[in-house]
C-alpha cells in the first residue's frame, strides 16, 4: 500500500447535520461500550473454561456421595470389628468378571441369632420368606460399554482398596473414585505404583515399599494394557 | 436508471480499454445519499423474495432436525457411498466462500481499483456461504453431539483427536477463516456505518448503527490507522484463501481411494472455488446493481474483469481435469484407470462427468470475446451454469468415486432422497435470505472506498 | 443376476418390518426428542461419564453352587430337521441362550453348525411365536385339549379301534416318540398315521440311506446332489470332503450334474448343466460309459446324450471315475427320481466302491420302510376321519399343490394342530396348541446314521406350549404326561442293563449330547434292483415352455423359518438375494424370454399360475428355472408375511420337485430385488485367485509385472504377546454362509430389512462375495464346465497399516499392540471417512438406531459381552475380540500362557470345512502361522501394502486334463 496518504474523511460528519443538535448518545456511553466488550471477551474465554473444570468435579460422578440401602449393612462392623474379609460375602471377585453381591442366605449362618429379628434386618427376613432378591443400590459403576473384570485386576495385584477406597471406614459405602476414563488409564499407563501382593488384596491401608512394583510387575506378567478393546468390547 | 436508459448507456460506452472505473458525476454528498438509498428498502420484490427464502430458511430448519432425530439414515447415504449430499454441499458452499475475500483481500494487496465497488457484496457473499459451509460437516456426523471431540482441548477422557487425520485440520481451517473474513469485512464496514449513523433518519436506528460504528468520527488519526488494520487484515486473510480450500481438498486425497488420492488436489480445488466465487458474484451483482440503479458505480469494467477472471479460471481448472485424467492413465494402474478412464465417462455417472466438463469447461470459454463480456444475460447465464458445474463436480468427485472402488463385490450406486434435496434448497434459502437481509440494512457498496476512489480519480484526469 | 440394479421399484415389500429392523416409524419420537436433550447435555461434556444413574443390583436368595452370575455355561442338545438330528452346544448367559454351536462328539456336527442350527436361538425368541391354546376363536388352555383327547371321549368319538383318528407328523426319528406311537396304536389300532414334510430325505424302497465314506474318495459324482451345504448330514460330508481335499497326495476330484447352481455345484472341479430330465438318461449314460471303461462286455460301447460336448464330458468323467475305482464314489440328490438313485446305487457297485468309500444304513425315519405309515395324499383321501392330530409342520402351506388338505381340515370335525406359530395350518384347525422351541423341550433325536442323542432345555417355555410327545402320550391314554418323566420312563428302559446304572448313562448322554454306540449299523452294499432303462434321449423341450425345479431355500428351509429375520437377511448363496425368492435363470434363456432381473414372469402349469420377478444366474441350465420354496407366507408370521411367492404353488403330487412344459410370460411388472452383490463381474482384478494342484499362487499381476508392493513408513513397535490373524482356505470355502450367521449371533449385529438391503445398508460384518465368470465376455463359462464361480468371505482385513485408522479424526478406530484393528463405537462420532478409505469396504455404519424397535423378548438374545451399538456409529468384524480378552482373563486367572490356537472366532467355529482358521501368530505350533507359508496364501488387494492379517489360500481347481482343454482355470479369465 504505497504511500495511501487518507485524504480529507470525505463526506460524512457534517457540521450542519440536524442530528448533532441533540448527542445521539449520552457520556457514559463510552465506558459502557468498553465494558461490554471486555464482558463479551471474559465469557467466551472463560465458558469453556468452566465447563471443562466442571466435568472434573467429584458432583459429576456423585463421587463421596453415601448411598442409603435397604439393610443399613456396616462394613466397619464386618470388616474392622469381625475381621470378615472381603472375599467371604463377594466370592467370585477372583475367578469372575463381577465380583458379586452376598445371596440372602449368605447372611443366615450368622445372622440366625443376633440381630434376625431386629427391624433393620427387616428385609433380609422378607428376602427369605418371599424368594424375592434384597434390592442392594449400586455405588460403583461404570457405563454400559466399559467392561472390567475384577479377577483380572485381583490376580495381578490391584488391591480392593485402590479403587473402592477405606470400605473398612465407611458407614455408608460411596464411590471413593472417579471412575473415569482418564483415571483408569493413569493406572493402565503406570501400573507398579498401584500393585500389592496377592496376599495383601483385601488389606485396608496396606502401604508397599516403593521398589515392590516394579518387582510385581515382572512376578505377575503384568502390562501396561492401553489398547481400548482392554475394556471397550 | 431505466433498464432501456442503462442499455443505452452500456451502447454509448466507448470500447472497453478506456471503460472507466466509476461513472458517476455525482458528488461525495449524493453519492452518500445514492448509496445508503438501499439501507431501508420496502420494495415490493424485496418482500416477495423475503417470504420465499424464508420459507425455504424453515424447510431447511425442519429438515435439520428430523436428520438429527432419526438420523443420517434419512438421507441416501450407502456402504460404500457414506459422503454424498451434506459433503457435496460443504465443499460446494465454502468454495462460493472463496472469492469475496480473494476479490478483497488479493486485488487490495494488488492495487486493484476496480475491487472498490463490488468487494463489500463479495465479502457478505463470503461469510453468508461460510455461515452455511459451517452446518453441513456437523450435520453430516453420525452423532452430530460430539462434534467438539475433532477440536483439540483437554478432555477427561485423556484422549485428543488424531492429528494424522484431516478433519481436525479442516475444522481449523474453516472456523480461522471464517472468523478473519468476518472481522475484515466488519473492519470495512465501520466507516460506513458511522456514515449510516449520520444520514440516515430515526434516533433509534441511528443509535444501532452508532453502536456499530464502534465510535468512529473519521479523524486523520483513526483512518491511517484504519488503513494499517486493513492492510494487515488483508495480508492475512490472503494466504487463508489459498490455505482453506487446500485443507478442504485433503479431506479426499490423504485417503487411497481412486480418483481422491492425488496430488493436484490442493491447488485444483483452490482454483475450482475461486471459480465457483466468482460466478456467485456475477449472479448477485448483475441483478443487485440493477435494481438499484448503481451501473454508473459498479460498471461493466467490473463485470469485464470478473469474466477474464472466470475465463482464467476455468483454464486453470481444465488443466486440473487435465492432469488427473493424465495421472490416472499414466500411473497404469487398474484402479486408478478403470475409476477415470471407465467408469467416470462410461459409468452410471458419465451424464455428471459430461455435464461437468459442459458446464465448467465450454461455458467460460465465451469471455474470449468482448461481446460475450459485454452481453449481461450472457453474463449472468455463465454464472448460472459454472455453480451448477461445480457442484456437479464435487458429485462427480465424492459420489463417482466412492461407489465404485476396488472390490467389484461391494460396488453400489447412490440416490439421494427427498431430505438430501430438501436440505440443499433450504441451505440456498437461506443463503438468500442473509443476502437480502444484508441489502436491506447494510450499506451494500463501500462508500468511504468509492469516495476516495473518486478523488483519486480525479486527481489521476484534471 | 444383474449388474447394479436401482430400477424403479413397484415397492413391493412385506407389510410388516421384521424385529429389530429400522422402520420409518414417526418423524419424533419421544425417544428423539430425549436424544436431542441428551445432545445439548453432551455438549456439555458429559457424555460416557454422566451422572451415574440409580441402579439395583439384585443378588440370589440363594446361590446355585453352579451358576456365577456373568459366566457363561454350555449344554448339550440337538435340533432337528425334517427329522434327523445335529448336535449342539448352546451357550447359555444367566439362563439366556444366546449362542449356538456344535458339537464337536456328534457324528453329524464335529463341532460345526449350519444356517438354521445358528439361527435357531432367534427363533426361540420370535416374538411372533404362539402363546396361548386355541379352540375355535377363543382361548382355550391344556385342560380343554386333554379333555378332548382323553380316551373315553376319544373312544366315542372315533371308535373303539380308533377308526375315525388320524395323525398327521412331520418325519422324525425321535426313539421316544416312535415308542409312544406304537402305544397310541396299541391303543388305537385302526388309527391311520401319516408322515409329511416337503423335504424329508427319501429312502429308496427298501429304507436304506447312503453314507458315502468321503474322507477316502479320490474322486466325487454327484448328480444333482447338493451334499456340501443341504441336508441333514451336509456339515459332516462337507468336512469329510474338505479333509480329504486338503490331504496330501494332491486333492480329491469333484465332478457334479445339476440342473440349478448349487454352492456344491460352485465347488466343484468339473460341472455339468443339464435339464432335470435328462439327468436319468445322464445317469444311465454315466453307468454305460464306466462299464465300458472297465471292458465289461455286456454293455453299450459309450454313453450317448444330446450333445456332443455334454457325451465327451460324460466320458471323461466315466473314465475319471473308472480309473479311481474303490477310491470314488457316486452320490444322488435326495430330490432326484428312485430312478437316479438307484442308477448311483449301481455305479457305486460297478466300481466296487461298496464297503470301500460308499455304505448304506437303514433310515431312522419313522415309517421307513413301513407300509403302515401313509403319506399326506393318502390322509387327504381319507373318508370319515373324526380326530386329527396335526403334530408339527404346516401342510395347508407346502402341501402339493393338487392335495386338497384344507379341504380336508374341513371336513374333520375335531382338528388339534401344535406349532410354533399360528401358521397357515393352525388357522385352519379347529384347536392350536403352542408348541415348545427345542431349546425349551425335552426330547430325543437320531442323526442321519442313526445315532440318538437327548434334547434338553436350556431355558423355561417362555410363552408356555407342550411338545408332540406329551399329545401322543395324551392319546396313548396317560392322564399327565410330562416329557421329561415320558423321556427317562423310556430310555430307563433301554439304558436299565448297563452296569453303571441308569442315572450315570442319564448324566453322561446329557453331559456328551450323544448316546453311546446308537448308531445304525453300517451295510457294506445294498441291493440294485432292476432298473427301468430309461430313454436313451431325454423328452425335448416343448418350445417355448421351461422345466421348473422347486428346491427347499438355503435359508428358510421350506418355510418353517421364514419368519426368523437372520435368516431372510442372509443372502442366498449364488445370487446374494435377500428377503424373497426369485425365478434363477441362466442368461441365455433370460436373453431367450428377453427379460433381466428383477422382470416379474408369470409361471403356468395345470391351471396354475405363479407370478415372481426373475433373477438371471449363470450356471443354471438353459431352459430351466430354479424356485425356492419358503416363501409366501400368509401365517401369523409379521416377519415371513408377504415375503416372497409362495413356490408350491405350482407342482402337483406326480412332479414334487421338477416340472416339464410350465408356460412362461412376463406381466410388465419389475421388482427391485434386495440384492447385498448387485455386481459380481472381476473386471481383471484378483481378489480370488485360481491355482491347478500344487501350483503356487501367482506373484505377478495381471499385467504380467511382480506385484508393487507398498514399503512400509514407519518401524512397526514391538507388539503384545499374541498377534491374532486369520486364514481362509477358498478351496474348502463353499459359501453356505454359516460363518455369517454365526457372526451375527455372537455380535449382536442388527438387520436392516429389505430396504436397507437395497439401499445398501445391510450391517453383516462378515459378508461372502460371490464372483462369477463373466459369460457374457467368457466364452469358457458357456462350456460344459460351467462358469467358474467362486465365492469368497469377506471381513474386516485388520490391516497392519490400516487406512481407516489415519483418516479417523477422534481416534475411534486404532491398532492395538497385538494386531487388532480396534473399532470404539463410544468414540466414534460418526465421520464414516474410515469406511470411504477402506478397500475392502467391511465397515458398517448404523444409519439409525436398528436397535430400538427391540422387544423385550428378542433383547433376551443378545450377547451381554458385546456392546449394542447406538445409532450413528461406525462398526465391523473385531477378530471377536471379546473372546479374545476372556480367554486372556481367564488364563492369567488360571496363572498359564495362552496357546496360540486357543482362542477362536465365532465364524471359524461355524465353519463346518474349517476353511476359517483363526489363531496367534506367535507361539509354538501356531496352525495360523503355517497357514500363512503355505504357497497358495495371499493377501487380497496386498498391492496396496495395507497388510492385512487376513490371509487366503486360493481356490484349486483339479481339471480333469481329459476335460481341461474346455476350461482354463485362472481367476483372470473369470475375470475379464
Amino acid at each position: 500500500m504505497t504511500e495511501r496518504r487518507p485524504p480529507a474523511p470525505p463526506g460524512d460528519a457534517p457540521t450542519d447535520a440536524p442530528a448533532r443538535a441533540t448527542p445521539l448518545f449520552p457520556r457514559w456511553a463510552n465506558r459502557a461500550m468498553g465494558v461490554a466488550i471486555a464482558v463479551v471477551f471474559v465469557t467466551v474465554l472463560a465458558g469453556p473454561a468452566l465447563l471443562m473444570a466442571w466435568v472434573r468435579t467429584p458432583d459429576l460422578r456423585r463421587q463421596y456421595e453415601p448411598v442409603p440401602q435397604p439393610v443399613p449393612f456396616s462394613h466397619p462392623v464386618h470388616v474392622t470389628g469381625l475381621r470378615l474379609d472381603c472375599r467371604y460375602c463377594h466370592a467370585t471377585v477372583e475367578r469372575a468378571a463381577s465380583a458379586g453381591l452376598p445371596s440372602t442366605a449368605t447372611c443366615v449362618p450368622c445372622h440366625n441369632e443376633t440381630f434376625m429379628q431386629s427391624a433393620v434386618m427387616a428385609p433380609v427376613r422378607a428376602s427369605l420368606a418371599t424368594g424375592r432378591p434384597v434390592p442392594w443400590r449400586r455405588v460403583n459403576g461404570v457405563p454400559d460399554f466399559v467392561f472390567f473384570s475384577h479377577a483380572a485386576h485381583v490376580k495381578k495385584g490391584v488391591g480392593c482398596e485402590s479403587c473402592h477406597g477405606r470400605v473398612d471406614r465407611m458407614a455408608q459405602v460411596y464411590q471413593a473414585e472417579p471412575l473415569s476414563m482418564g483415571w483408569c488409564l493413569g493406572c493402565h499407563r503406570d501400573p507398579a505404583p498401584h500393585l500389592r501382593p496377592r496376599a495383601e488384596i483385601t488389606t485396608m491401608g496396606y502401604v508397599a515399599p516403593d521398589t515392590l512394583g516394579a518387582a510385581l510387575m515382572r512376578a505377575y506378567a503384568v502390562r501396561r494394557l492401553t489398547d481400548c478393546t482392554t475394556c471397550h468390547r | 436508471m431505466t433498464p432501456p436508459a442503462e442499455a443505452a448507456a452500456v451502447r454509448a460506452a466507448p470500447p472497453e480499454r478506456g471503460w472507466p472505473v466509476l461513472r458517476t458525476t455525482a458528488g461525495d454528498a449524493e453519492l452518500t445519499d445514492r448509496l445508503l438509498a438501499p439501507i431501508g428498502t420496502t420494495a415490493r420484490w424485496w418482500w416477495i423474495l423475503f417470504a420465499l427464502s424464508g420459507a425455504l430458511t424453515l424447510l431447511y430448519v425442519a429438515l435439520i432436525g428430523y436428520t438429527v432425530a432419526r438420523g443420517i439414515g434419512t438421507w441416501g447415504n450407502d456402504i460404500p457411498v457414506a459422503w454424498a449430499f451434506g459433503i457435496i454441499n460443504f465443499v460446494w458452499w465454502i468454495g462460493i466462500g472463496h472469492a469475496g475475500t480473494f476479490i478483497s483481500a488479493f486485488l487490495l494487496l494488488l492495487n486493484q481499483k476496480w475491487r472498490a465497488s463490488v468487494n463489500r457484496l463479495a465479502e457478505a457473499m463470503t461469510i453468508f456461504a461460510l455461515v452455511n459451509a459451517g452446518i453441513f460437516p456437523i450435520l453430516h456426523l453420525g452423532r452430530p453431539w460430539f462434534a467438539y471431540w475433532l477440536v483439540p482441548y483437554p478432555s477427561a477422557l485423556g484422549v485428543w483427536p488424531n492429528f494424522l487425520s484431516s478433519l481436525p485440520w479442516d475444522v481449523a481451517a474453516v472456523t480461522t477463516y471464517f472468523t478473519v473474513s468476518l472481522v475484515f469485512w466488519y473492519l470495512g464496514l465501520v466507516p460506513d456505518l458511522a456514515t449510516a449513523r449520520d444520514r440516515l433518519s430515526g434516533t433509534w436506528r441511528r443509535r444501532v448503527y452508532g453502536i456499530l460504528a464502534l465510535g468512529w468520527r473519521g479523524t486523520a488519526t483513526e483512518w491511517r490507522r484504519y488503513h494499517v488494520a486493513y492492510g494487515l487484515l488483508a495480508g492475512l486473510a490472503a494466504p487463508l484463501v489459498v490455505s482453506v480450500h487446500s485443507v478442504v481438498s485433503l479431506d479426499f486425497a490423504i485417503a487411497q481411494l481412486p480418483g481422491w488420492h492425488s496430488t493436484i488436489f490442493p491447488p485444483y480445488f483452490v482454483v475450482g472455488a475461486i471459480y465457483s466465487g466468482l460466478a456467485m458474484v456475477l449472479v448477485l451483482v448483475i441483478p443487485v446493481r440493477h435494481v438499484f440503479g448503481l451501473q454508473d458505480v459498479i460498471t461493466e469494467r467490473h463485470l469485464q474483469c470478473t469474466a477474464k477472471l472466470l475465463l482464467a479460471m476455468g483454464l486453470m481448472l481444465a488443466y486440473s481435469y487435465g492432469v488427473e485424467q493424465f495421472s490416472a492413465w499414466y500411473s497404469g494402474d487398474v484402479y486408478e484407470r478403470y475409476a477415470f478412464l471407465a467408469a467416470r465417462p462410461r459409468g452410471p455417472y458419465a451424464w455428471a462427468f459430461w455435464a461437468t466438463l459442459a458446464l465448467n469447461l465450454v461455458t467460460p470459454q465465451l469471455f474470449w470475446w468482448e461481446r460475450w463480456r459485454r452481453s449481461l444475460p450472457a453474463l449472468f447465464t455463465a454464472g448460472v451454469l459454472v455453480l451448477v458445474g461445480m457442484w456437479l463436480e464435487r458429485f462427480l468427485i465424492i459420489v463417482a468415486s466412492l461407489n465404485r472402488d476396488f472390490l467389484p463385490s461391494s460396488w453400489h450406486l447412490y440416490a439421494p432422497t427427498w431430505v438430501d434435496l430438501g436440505i440443499l434448497a433450504g441451505s440456498l434459502g437461506l443463503f438468500a435470505l442473509l443476502i437480502l437481509l444484508f441489502l436491506r440494512f447494510v450499506p451494500l457498496v463501500a462508500l468511504s472506498e468509492v469516495k476516495q476512489l473518486r478523488h483519486e480519480l480525479a486527481r489521476e484526469r484534471p | 443376476m444383474s449388474d447394479e440394479q436401482r430400477a424403479t421399484s413397484d415397492g413391493r415389500r412385506p407389510a410388516e418390518f421384521p424385529p429389530g429392523v429400522a422402520r420409518p416409524g414417526p418423524v419424533l419420537s419421544r425417544r428423539d426428542f430425549v436424544r436431542l436433550l441428551g445432545a445439548s447435555a453432551a455438549l456439555a461434556g458429559v457424555y460416557g461419564c454422566s451422572r451415574r444413574p440409580d441402579e439395583l443390583i439384585l443378588p440370589y436368595v440363594h446361590q446355585p453352587p453352579e451358576l456365577t452370575p456373568g459366566v457363561p455355561q454350555y449344554y448339550a442338545t440337538a435340533m432337528t430337521l425334517d427329522g434327523l438330528a445335529t448336535g449342539l452346544l448352546v451357550e447359555s448367559h444367566d439362563g439366556r441362550p444366546t449362542k449356538v454351536e456344535g458339537n464337536p462328539d456328534h457324528p453329524a456336527s464335529l463341532g460345526a453348525a449350519g444356517v438354521h442350527e445358528q439361527a435357531s436361538v432367534l427363533q426361540l425368541y420370535d416374538p411372533h411365536r404362539s402363546r396361548h391354546v386355541r379352540h375355535g376363536a377363543q382361548q382355550a388352555d391344556w385342560d380343554a385339549v386333554a379333555r378332548l383327547l382323553a380316551p373315553v371321549a376319544l373312544g366315542q368319538r372315533v371308535g373303539a379301534r380308533g377308526e375315525g383318528l388320524r395323525l398327521l407328523l412331520e418325519p422324525t426319528a425321535s426313539p421316544l416318540t416312535v415308542a409312544l406311537l406304537a402305544r397310541v396304536r396299541e391303543r388305537w389300532p385302526a388309527a391311520g398315521v401319516h408322515v409329511h414334510a416337503p423335504f424329508a430325505a427319501p429312502d429308496d424302497g427298501d429304507a436304506l440311506l447312503p453314507l458315502p465314506d468321503l474322507t477316502r474318495a479320490d474322486v466325487v459324482l454327484a448328480l444333482d446332489a447338493d451334499f456340501l451345504a443341504s441336508g441333514p448330514f451336509h456339515l459332516r460330508w462337507a468336512h469329510d470332503w474338505a479333509v480329504r481335499r486338503g490331504a496330501g497326495g494332491g486333492p480329491s476330484r469333484l465332478y457334479v450334474v445339476e440342473s440349478g447352481f448349487t454352492p456344491t455345484g460352485a465347488t466343484a472341479d468339473h460341472r455339468l448343466a443339464v435339464r432335470p430330465g435328462e439327468l436319468e438318461t445322464v445317469a444311465a449314460a454315466l453307468l454305460a460309459g464306466v462299464r465300458a471303461a472297465r471292458g465289461v462286455t455286456s454293455a453299450p460301447t459309450a454313453p450317448t446324450t444330446a450333445d456332443e460336448a455334454t457325451t465327451a464330458w460324460l466320458r471323461a468323467a466315466a473314465r475319471d471315475l473308472a480309473a479311481a475305482a474303490g477310491r470314488c464314489v457316486v452320490v444322488a440328490g435326495p430330490r432326484q427320481s428312485a430312478t437316479v438313485r438307484l442308477l448311483a446305487r449301481a455305479l457305486n457297485a460297478e466300481l466296487g466302491n461298496e464297503g470301500r468309500t460308499m455304505w448304506y444304513v437303514r433310515s431312522p425315519l419313522l415309517g421307513a420302510g413301513d407300509a403302515s405309515v401313509g403319506s399326506l395324499a393318502d390322509l387327504a383321501a381319507a373318508r370319515d376321519v373324526d380326530t386329527l392330530l396335526v403334530l408339527g409342520g404346516n401342510p395347508v402351506y407346502d402341501a402339493p399343490a393338487d392335495v386338497d388338505v384344507a379341504g380336508l381340515l374341513r371336513r374333520v370335525p375335531n382338528t388339534v394342530h401344535l406349532g410354533l406359530y399360528e401358521d397357515e395350518t393352525a388357522r385352519a384347525c379347529a384347536w392350536h396348541v403352542p408348541a415348545l422351541h427345542y431349546l425349551e423341550r425335552w426330547g430325543d433325536a437320531r442323526a442321519y446314521d442313526g445315532t440318538a442323542s437327548l434334547v434338553q432345555p436350556l431355558v423355561a417355555p417362555l410363552f408356555g406350549g407342550h411338545c408332540a410327545d406329551e399329545l401322543l402320550a395324551l392319546v396313548a391314554g396317560e392322564a399327565t404326561p410330562r416329557a421329561h418323566d415320558l423321556l427317562q420312563t423310556h430310555w430307563r428302559g433301554r439304558a436299565g442293563d448297563r452296569a453303571s446304572g441308569f442315572d450315570a448313562f442319564w448324566r453322561e448322554a446329557l453331559r456328551r449330547g450323544v448316546i453311546a454306540d446308537s448308531a445304525a449299523p453300517r451295510a457294506a452294499s445294498a441291493p440294485v434292483p432292476a432298473v427301468v432303462p430309461p430313454p436313451a434321449a431325454p423328452p425335448r423341450a416343448a418350445a417355448g415352455t421351461l422345466e421348473v425345479v422347486l428346491a427347499p431355500c438355503p435359508k428358510v428351509h421350506d418355510g418353517r423359518f421364514a419368519d426368523n429375520a437372520w435368516l431372510q437377511e442372509l443372502p442366498e448363496p449364488m445370487t446374494t438375494l435377500t428377503w424373497g425368492n426369485a425365478a434363477q435363470l441362466s442368461p441365455a434363456t433370460a436373453a431367450r424370454l428377453g427379460v433381466e432381473s428383477g422382470d416379474e414372469l408369470a409361471l403356468g402349469a395345470g391351471g396354475r399360475t405363479v407370478r415372481v420377478p426373475a433373477i438371471v444366474v449363470p450356471g443354471v441350465a438353459d431352459g430351466v428355472a430354479v424356485l425356492h420354496a419358503g416363501y409366501g407366507r400368509d401365517g401369523a408370521e409379521e416377519t415371513a408375511r408377504g415375503v416372497g411367492v409362495r413356490a408350491q404353488g405350482l407342482f402337483p403330487r406326480a412332479a414334487r420337485y421338477a416340472l416339464a412344459g410350465v408356460t412362461v410370460a412376463r406381466t410388465g411388472a419389475h421388482h427391485e430385488l434386495a440384492l447385498t452383490q448387485p455386481h459380481w463381474r472381476l473386471h481383471g482384478r484378483e481378489p480370488v485367485r485360481v491355482v491347478a494342484p500344487g501350483q503356487p499362487v501367482a506373484r505377478e499381476d495381471a499385467a504380467g509385472g511382480t506385484r508393487r508392493r507398498a514399503l512400509p513408513l514407519y518401524e512397526r513397535q514391538p507388539g503384545a504377546p499374541h498377534q491374532w490373524a486369520m486364514t481362509i482356505d477358498l478351496d474348502r470355502c463353499t459359501g453356505c454362509g454359516a460363518c455369517m450367521v454365526a457372526c451375527q449371533a455372537e455380535n449382536n449385529v442388527p438387520v436392516v430389512g429389505p430396504e436397507g438391503v437395497r439401499d445398501g445398508r445391510e450391517m453383516h460384518w462378515l459378508r461372502i462375495d460371490r464372483y462369477y465368470a463373466d459369460a457374457a465376455t467368457d466364452a469358457a463359462a458357456a462350456a460344459p464346465a460351467g462358469p467358474l464361480s467362486v465365492a469368497q468371505p469377506m471381513l474386516c482385513q485388520h490391516c497392519e497399516d490400516a487406512p481407516c485408522e489415519y483418516v479417523c479424526p477422534v481416534e475411534a478406530t486404532v491398532h492395538s499392540s497385538d494386531g487388532l484393528n480396534e473399532m470404539v463405537y463410544n468414540r466414534c462420532v460418526g465421520t464414516r471417512f474410515c469406511s470411504n478409505n477402506c478397500p475392502y469396504k467391511v465397515r458398517r455404519f448404523n444409519w439409525f438406531d436398528y436397535n430400538r424397535d427391540l422387544g423385550d423378548v428378542e433383547a433376551l438374545q443378545r450377547n451381554p459381552d458385546v456392546t449394542v451399538r447406538e445409532r450413528g456409529v461406525m462398526e465391523k468384524c473385531t477378530f471377536c475380540v471379546q473372546r479374545i480378552r476372556e480367554a486372556e482373563i481367564r488364563a492369567s486367572v488360571e496363572g498359564r500362557t495362552l496357546g496360540p490356537n486357543e482362542v477362536t472366532t465365532a465364524c471359524a467355529q461355524a465353519c463346518p470345512t474349517r476353511a476359517i482358521v483363526f489363531g496367534s501368530l506367535t507361539g509354538a505350533g501356531s496352525e495360523v502361522a503355517r497357514l500363512r507359508e503355505d504357497p497358495r496364501a495371499y493377501a487380497v488387494l496386498d498391492e496396496l501394502g495395507t497388510e492385512p492379517r487376513v490371509r487366503y489360500l486360493a481356490r484349486v481347481r483339479n481339471a480333469n486334463p481329459a476335460l481341461a482343454a474346455s476350461r482354463a482355470p485362472s481367476a483372470s479369465e473369470a475375470a475379464t
